[in-house]
């Protein structure tokens, strides 16, 4: 994906979306904050307008699209359904666990519980694909992916419930 | 003279409030409706109808000329030079094209007409230069703002705005300067020493103006913004120099400013008032008998600039790579012209003989008020424009083989 930006004098700016089928998406953004937003079939069509959004509105539109608007709240226990039996859990480890200052490795939750863990979240700090060397530490969020029964233990074992 | 009066200044706004929203109704831009309305609320026509009518008087010229002012420090305000040196190949390829072809003609016709050559140049001026202000609003309501017309057609203004700029000081200098040779040098060389010592100080003054917005509450902003600005334009105009450019300027070193959307959202509105008044002011001035009797320079000048716009217009728009098709379109969006025209005759009002002072301005009025209508209708009509040339020209491709 492409975007290019250009300055329109006098108006504002200018940013083309390459969308891979040929077409571009053409957001107008005015310097009195409007956005328009136009679709363009192909390079030598004309752009047709989809819809236009004052700027608090765009912004606010923007983070829905990016999806930073939509926050799940990480609680004890928050499950997300995959399709079929699997889900994706979220589970913080708490205080005084037995998993701080584990590696994943010695804890070997995946032998244990049939749920693998596949992000370990530290505060702002995401580990991605840990591997059994990551060590885990209290205060830890650990996102496992697995079948239903699976994550129950998986939530059991690491809450120590 | 006589004295403009609260009630004559209240007449004023009601009629380009009306001129507005007849405007917006019609989807006309509102320039020429201002001029239209102006001329209507003249002595020449509501005068002689035995209606109110409002005079020309010093007070509403003072009120027209900071309008004049504040468009072109609007202009300054947009106007970076930063922006023009990024894409200098480009703007300035297109712009040369559109003033090598579009001002000699002006200057060609007025000759032509045998007018004297500081007249001619004026002429060329007004038919140079399109309108910012109906073009770009064009633009946007037609959805051509996100096309890639858009691009070459937005910087050759850009690069306009600069050559009125320089434009402006050089024919206020021999509008203004007076008889002789000597004078005319004289008068020049206090322009460019002026603008001169204005640009240095927008050069390395950002510090300076941005401490000088530097301030919290809207009101003081306003009214610092237009402390620095209109004595300036005062003080250039009162030495013979044009307050207009001196007035772009001062909207260049803003522009540099990190207050400079702040200024264009707050002063906006009081741009627009006076830009009303300029607009209402030539056309109070305007007797309609004198576009009439216009009527042939003012023909043949509609008959050949539109043209020569649309073909400076479609190489234009070949030099960014356009498709013929699109290039066409940047030449059709060339062809308004606007209020950089009418500052222009109201420049030549100053000056003396009757060309300068009756028939330029009359001209320009009525040119204006043609250029802008058949611009935005070409605009809009550009698709069956397009279907006509384009069709025409493959049959004669197929006629050929």
């Amino acid at each position: 994906m492409t975007v290019y930006e250009s300055d329109l004098p006098g108006v504002g700016k200018k940013h083309e979306i390459e969308l891979g089928d040929g077409s571009r998406l053409v957001v107008v953004t005015h310097n009195t904050g409007k956005r328009e937003v136009f679709r363009r079939a192909d390079d030598d069509a004309d752009s047709e307008k989809l819809f236009e959004l004052p700027d608090q509105l765009a912004r606010q539109v923007g983070t829905i699209l990016e999806g930073a608007y939509f926050q799940p709240v990480r609680s004890q226990s928050i499950e997300t359904l995959l399709g079929g039996d699997t889900l994706i859990e979220w589970v913080e480890i708490p205080e005084g666990s037995d998993l701080d200052g584990k590696t994943l490795g010695e804890a070997d939750l995946r032998q244990e519980t049939g749920a693998n863990v596949i992000v370990v979240q530290r505060g702002d700090m995401t580990i991605t694909n840990p591997g059994g060397d990551t060590e885990l530490r209290a205060g830890d969020t650990l996102l496992a992916v697995g079948p239903r029964e699976a994550c129950r233990t998986f939530q059991s074992i690491v809450t120590g419930e | 003279m006589v004295e403009f009066s609260l009630l004559e200044l209240g007449e004023l706004f009601v009629v380009v409030a009306v001129a507005g929203a007849v405007g917006a109704r019609f989807g006309l831009s509102v320039i020429p409706l201002y001029v239209v309305g102006g001329m209507v609320a003249s002595p020449f026509v509501a005068g002689r109808f035995g209606l109110p009518y409002v005079l020309q008087s010093e007070t509403l010229t003072l009120l027209a000329e900071v309008g004049i002012v504040l468009l072109l420090f609007f202009l300054g305000l947009e106007f970076s030079l930063d922006r023009l040196l990024a894409a200098k190949t480009n703007i300035s390829r297109a712009g040369l094209i559109d003033i090598v072809v579009n001002l000699p003609v002006g200057v060609v016709i007025g000759l032509a007409l045998g007018w004297p050559l500081v007249e001619a140049l004026l002429l060329g001026g007004i038919v140079y230069i399109s309108s910012s202000a109906i073009i770009t609003k064009s633009l946007i309501d037609l959805g051509w703002i996100a096309n890639a017309e858009s691009e070459p057609i937005l910087g050759t203004l850009v690069f306009e705005d600069l050559v009125i700029a320089v434009y402006l000081a050089l024919v206020t200098s021999l509008v203004l300067g007076g008889d002789g040779a000597g004078s005319v040098v004289r008068s020049l060389a206090i322009a460019f020493g002026f603008l001169g010592v204005l640009l240095v100080a927008v050069q390395y003054g950002t510090r300076l103006f941005s401490a000088v917005l530097d301030v919290e509450n809207p009101e003081p902003f306003v009214l610092r913004t237009l402390g620095v600005l209109i004595p300036i334009a005062g003080f250039a105009l009162s030495i013979g120099v044009s307050e207009a450019v001196a007035a772009f300027f001062v909207g260049m070193g803003f522009s540099t400013t990190e207050h400079r959307e702040r200024i264009e959202r707050r002063l906006v509105g009081i741009r627009d008032v006076f830009a009303a008044v300029f607009f209402f002011w030539i056309g109070v001035n305007t007797d309609p008998r004198l576009v009439l009797a216009a009527a042939v320079p003012l023909a043949i000048a509609v008959v050949v600039t539109t043209p020569t716009k649309i073909v400076s217009g479609y190489y234009g728009g070949r030099v960014y790579d356009l498709t013929p098709k699109r290039s066409l379109r940047v030449g059709v969006g060339m062809v308004s012209r606007g209020e950089f025209s009418l500052v222009i005759a109201a420049l030549a009002a100053q000056g003396t003989g009757t060309i300068m002072t009756e028939l330029i301005p009359a001209f320009a009025v009525g040119y204006v008020l043609v250029m802008s209508t058949l611009g935005t209708v070409l605009m809009s009509e550009s698709d069956r424009l397009e279907a006509l040339v384009f069709r025409e020209s493959q049959e004669s491709t197929a006629t050929a083989d």
